[in-house]
């Protein structure tokens, strides 16, 4: 990171920078998420200076993993112009079938060696098959995203209730292997596993938005999904693309959520779809599609995971919490807006 | 005494824009009760003083009189108030609305001083207005269930609705069922019968011979000739429109075409857009293909491209057959294809020029790993902003949005060359932009062919096929109505064949 | 990152303004704090217990940091991480689900910070917490006896429903099986003709007492295993021209459980004859205590009772003043 911006260079001869013009350059720069933590962080250091101890800094990171995985999978839908409100519903019945598995309880495979990989698979393998199914009706059926994963997200999470009531009499399924719950607390040379997983992600995640074809077509399908046709992207087989991606990682971040609890609830990550799409948001994808990159939701993933401790630790009421971060979000989406606007007449 | 004053009065109309004057003095007349036609080649100025006289546009000079009295109308809300009513090509209607909400849009009725709709008054009057065109519809239809010629008809009682004195017609029968077209010219004449006066524009002369009484002529931003429909005939119009002899803008070419076929299209059809379409392409040849808007030509470069389906018939490219089509598979067999709309179907409009470059060979600067590899994006779109002479070679970071239309076009253009395509369809690829980049595009045509490539150009402007085409064909809906070879190029051979209807006659070559 | 001072200054000072526009919680600064987690505020039940325990936190001079999870037993974790991080010196803890609140105790005890589990205890697990409970089954016992001896000096044979909570919370079962006892008793003074399952849902409790008093119109006793259901059962009996004070030759004998507000307006109506009283009062004594002893190094048992009470219209004069439902009501009506 050496330059904020090193497409717009000030202009030789230019004007002085004035305090005005450096903020706005800030505000364009794809740092500026990045920038705001730091000035967020050290701004409340003095009303909590917890949140520069290493425990709640390490929280911090433990806390923003889940959330960035099905952030970046979320990120995907986001640039071709669609939204995924399935995913929390997605980790829960991720969690629950997981749960069912590899429970040493009552789990279908209970005790066995292959307890714990089978159960990861199905997770896995349950995330692809909804991400899919959303992916093909809003292809084939030529239904609007919106309505699609509105429909899904209801279905899987009453489903995620359902089938727990299958296999306990409690509201989640308890006793996972240690082998399993250990991987939340777990490090490898010192470095926490869950975290080696979002890193993974993310780096594949990068690589794939900004590195591959598929990614440079999910840019176009966002940016202009007839001039994609025309230039030979399959268009139906990338946007089923995107929601497969969106539910894989809804699935990994059901692992983590559910190696964390010790549980596989079905009411594992019911109420993080505004966090998850804030994030994105925040980091500055935009809503509208054909814009977006990994590390802006890294950033924007950091900066509500900072907010959200440091009203925490405040103490500050559950329901101010919202109304602070519905604030934050907006303010973000009101800035993507400025930040079109300056560019264009620039 | 002086005859009463004419309904329309139009004197020394000029315009200019962007300092270049479009309409040099245009001046017509019409009076009550009669037809006028309108015709001239795309760019002669038909648009543009109908857009002056639809309050669209602002006149720099000239008068306007509508009825005697002074006309300048500031804005489309003033001509509809003066009584002028312009049907355009597309028709103007809400298909999710009802007949009658479509009537009423911009000016329901209110119930006393009370904010509710007055209902039954809208009712009845849609009623009465349906009645006097002949529409035997309920008022509350929704528009979407309505065929063309239908809909055209609800414009019309729209019009008449709002007590017009003068209604324009813009190429009303392109769209429309030769029953459709028979049932409007019977609407017109009752029309005129009423005192209501018509001005209308087509490219289908036989059709403009059979409404209008007289016929204007513009060429240039000028007006050529006026005379009666009677006096006129078809031929002579196609010459007064055309008028002067193909400008030496387009390069000559020095290898001629190769005998071996790039594309052969045998027998293509698709119900209601395209009938048995079976025609050559040769390695090295332009082929040039005349149409009118709706014709089908549009159409048939789609279904080449694997964009739109047919039912029958046969496309193969250098002699393999090209089945079941997509654009994939087209681009695969070599085809490329600039579409009509370049911003809302080529390009991404928000995207950097590099990014648009290679969005259709994204293999072949991808690595090893089969990652994009950013150095090697950079250095194909230079190469390809050089070799179309692009304004600007910051192509990495500068939008696509932010360049002029020619620049645009020749992105498009220099991201399917990177293909090096076998046939290349080139649907208007001169539309809008100048006659700088015109030239730059005509100099790239003609290269791709020289290497022995084949093209196919679609374009309005018959100058531009006869100046770019090795051979031309003729499309009127849906049918190939003629052929013409290089040495016997006829402008009004060609036009006639483009416009009459593929019933009158099969113009052979 | 180059240049930037003057933006990042600029920034600094724009959100130091910003922050410091909102109050501070108050930090106790020589005295403990007590971290409470509750899950939700879903009835006057747990907004009396929270108010009771700030109540008792503010006597003692403590410091209170509070959160709420709102169903979400992630941001429940995340909410006792920060607590430890805030090294609270004991957690009070309402949580979501009995499984997931274990990493959590599991994270206290390697703070070695106290958790108490307020009124819903833990599955079982190796993790050391003390849970705080009503003893449900006693409290439902007592009052149901109070009005079953009502019964028997009324020296008719009651019909009798009982309207059951959800069958998957252990506190429902222990308050019917304190019922069952009770009424067993009786055996010539009450017969129980209907049970109904509500599952905690208000609808299904109103629809399942207008249908048994349908079926049986010459019920005379009903039962609730929660006050939160009192206005379902009085639309009902009402509907059922039923709705009497004690003494009428319509009353039904009515015996409430939890000691709302309501259930004390009831009583002092005389609409009411008995109520099972969770004493919240106690429990948070319990807890507090549970705490300061485990912070003492004193070990404490790992499931503290509530023995509760009844109230009845014996009684009523006597023990309101350890009721909630009652203090709350005097805050409210003066």
């Amino acid at each position: 990171m050496t330059a904020l911006n090193p497409s717009a260079p000030a202009k030789p001869g230019a004007a002085p920078p004035s305090a005005i013009r450096n903020l706005v350059r800030l505000v364009l720069s794809e740092y500026f998420v990045l920038v705001l933590c730091a000035v967020y962080a050290l701004a409340m250091g003095p009303f909590v200076p917890e949140l520069w101890s290493w425990e709640v800094a390490s929280n911090i990171l433990s806390d923003m993993m889940p959330l960035l995985i099905v952030a970046i999978g979320q990120t995907f839908v986001l640039v071709i112009a669609g939204i995924d409100l399935s995913v929390t519903a997605i980790i829960s019945m991720a969690a629950v079938v997981g749960a069912s598995v590899m429970s040493e309880t009552n789990g279908y495979l209970s005790g066995g060696p292959l307890a714990v990989p089978a159960a990861l698979a199905a997770m896995v393998a349950l995330g692809l098959a909804i991400g899919t199914l959303n992916g093909l009706a809003v292809t084939r059926l030529n239904m609007p995203p919106f309505i699609v994963t509105l429909a899904t997200r209801m279905f899987f999470a009453g489903s995620a209730v359902w089938f727990t009531t299958f296999h306990t009499s409690s509201s989640s399924i308890a006793g996972l292997p240690d082998s399993f719950t250990a991987f939340a607390d777990a490090s490898l040379l010192g470095i926490p596993q869950p975290m080696i997983l979002a890193v993974v992600v993310t780096v594949v995640a990068h690589l794939i938005l900004a590195r591959s074809r598929l990614g440079r077509w999910i840019v176009a399908v966002g940016s202009n999904s007839k001039a994609a046709t025309i230039s030979g992207v399959p268009v139906a087989r990338t946007i089923v693309a995107t929601f497969a991606i969106s539910g894989v990682c809804a699935a990994l971040a059901a692992v983590i959520y559910e190696s964390r609890m010790q549980t596989g609830s079905p009411i594992t990550g019911e109420n993080i779809l505004l966090d998850i799409i804030g994030a994105v948001v925040i980091g500055g994808t935009s809503l509208f599609g054909g814009k977006g990159k990994v590390l802006w939701t890294v950033f924007g993933v950091l900066f509500l995971v900072i907010l959200d401790t440091s009203m925490k630790l405040l103490g500050t009421s559950l329901f101010a919490i919202y109304i602070i971060k519905g604030g934050v979000i907006l303010m973000a989406a009101v800035i993507d807006t400025l930040r079109h606007r300056i560019l264009v007449t620039r | 005494m002086s005859p009463p004053a004419p309904l329309l009065l139009v004197e020394g109309i000029r315009k200019s824009f962007f300092g270049v004057e479009v309409l040099h003095g245009v001046s017509f007349t019409l009076g009550r009760g009669e037809a006028l036609g309108l015709v001239g080649e795309n760019g002669s100025g038909k648009s543009t003083s109908m857009n002056i006289l639809g309050g669209v546009h602002q006149p720099d000079a000239g008068t306007m009189l509508v009825e005697g009295q002074p006309y300048r109308p500031a804005d489309p809300g003033a001509a509809i108030a003066a009584g002028i009513a312009f049907i355009h090509q597309e028709l103007n209607l809400f298909g999710n609305l009802t007949i009658e909400d479509n009537l009423f849009i911009d000016n329901f009725p209110r119930r006393g001083g009370l904010p509710f709709i007055n209902r039954s008054a809208i009712r009845k009057s849609t009623q009465d207005h349906l009645a006097q065109v002949d529409l035997d519809l309920a008022p509350t239809t929704p528009v979407a269930r309505l065929s063309q010629g239908e809909r055209q008809l609800v414009e019309i009682a729209k019009a008449l609705s709002r007590n017009a004195r003068l209604i324009i017609f813009d190429e009303p029968t392109t769209s429309l069922t030769r029953r459709e077209v028979a049932r409007l010219f019977g609407l017109v004449a009752k029309l005129k019968a009423r005192g209501i006066g018509i001005i209308y524009i087509s490219h289908a002369l036989d059709d403009v011979m059979a409404v209008c009484e007289r016929v204007t002529v513009l060429r240039d931003g000028a007006v050529v000739g006026t005379g009666t429909s009677r006096d006129l005939g078809v031929p002579r119009l196609i010459s007064l429109m055309v008028g002067r002899s193909i400008e030496t803008i387009f390069p000559q070419r020095t290898a001629p075409p190769r005998p071996s076929d790039v594309l052969a299209v045998t027998n293509l059809g698709q119900p209601g857009v395209a009938e048995a379409i079976t025609f050559t392409i040769r390695a090295g040849e332009v082929v040039g293909l005349a149409g009118l808007m709706g014709s089908g030509r549009s159409e048939l470069a789609r279904m080449i491209f694997g964009l739109d389906p047919f039912r029958s018939g046969t496309i193969a490219v250098e002699g393999v057959e090209l089945r079941d089509p997509t654009p994939a598979r087209a681009m695969a067999a070599g085809i490329a294809f600039l579409t009509e709309d370049r911003r809302g179907e080529g390009l991404l409009m928000e995207a950097p020029i590099a990014d648009n470059a290679v969005l259709a060979s994204l293999r072949s600067v991808a690595n090893a790993l089969g990652l994009i590899d950013g150095k090697r994006v950079a250095a194909a779109s230079r190469t390809m902003a050089q070799k179309v002479r692009l304004s600007t070679d910051r192509v990495e970071d500068t939008l696509v949005k932010h360049l002029s239309g020619g620049n645009q076009q020749k992105v498009v253009i220099g991201k399917w060359l990177m293909r090096a395509p076998r046939l290349f369809i080139l649907d208007e690829p001169t539309r809008g932009i100048d006659v700088g980049a015109k030239q730059e595009v005509y100099r790239i045509i003609n290269a791709l062919v020289e290497a022995g490539s084949a093209v196919l150009l679609i374009s309005s402007e018959i100058e531009e096929l006869m100046g770019l085409s090795d051979r031309i064909l003729t499309i009127s809906r849906g049918e190939l109505t003629g052929g013409f070879d290089r040495l016997d190029f006829d402008r009004e051979a060609i036009m006639t064949a483009a416009a009459v209807g593929a019933d009158h006659a099969k113009v052979s070559s | 990152m180059r240049a930037n001072r003057r933006e990042f200054t600029l920034g600094a000072l724009t959100a130091i303004a910003a922050a410091s526009g909102w109050s501070v919680a108050a930090k106790a600064a020589d005295n403990k704090t007590i971290a409470v987690l509750f899950d939700g505020l879903y009835s006057e039940f747990w907004v009396a217990g929270l108010q009771i325990i700030r109540d008792d936190l503010k006597k003692r001079g403590f410091g209170i940091q509070e959160a709420i999870s709102d169903k979400d037993d992630n941001k429940q974790f995340e909410q006792v991480r920060a607590a430890i991080a805030k090294k609270v010196d004991g957690i009070i803890i309402v949580q979501t689900d009995s499984n997931a609140v274990i990493p959590a105790i599991k994270a206290a005890n390697k703070a070695k910070i106290p958790m108490v589990h307020f009124n819903r205890p833990p599955a079982k697990t190796d993790a050391f917490s003390v849970a705080i409970q009503a003893d449900n089954q006693k409290i439902a016992r007592e009052a149901v006896l109070y009005s079953c001896g009502v019964a028997k000096d009324s020296g008719k044979k009651h019909k009798a429903a009982i309207l059951i909570g959800n069958l998957g919370d252990p506190n429902a079962i222990q308050r019917r099986d304190g019922f069952d006892e009770a009424v067993k008793q009786f055996p010539d003074n009450v017969e129980v003709v209907a049970r109904i399952p509500t599952e905690w849902d208000a609808d299904k409790a109103f629809a399942g007492l207008t249908n048994a008093l349908q079926a049986n119109p010459d019920i005379s006793f009903v039962f609730t295993s929660s006050d939160f259901l009192l206005p379902q059962i009085i639309q009902s009996l009402k509907a059922a021209n039923k709705w009497a004070p004690v003494g009428d030759e319509k009353h039904v004998i009515l015996t409430g459980f939890d000691g709302f507000p309501s259930a004390y307006e009831l009583m002092k109506d005389k609409y009411m004859d008995a109520c099972g009283v969770q004493n919240l009062f106690f429990e948070t004594t319990l807890a507090m205590q549970a705490i300061l002893d485990l912070q003492a190094g004193k070990p404490v048992e790992k499931l503290l009772l509530d023995p509760g009470f009844a109230i009845t219209q014996a009684n009523i004069e006597a023990k309101k003043d350890e009721m909630w439902g009652y203090t709350l009501w005097k805050q409210k009506n003066g």
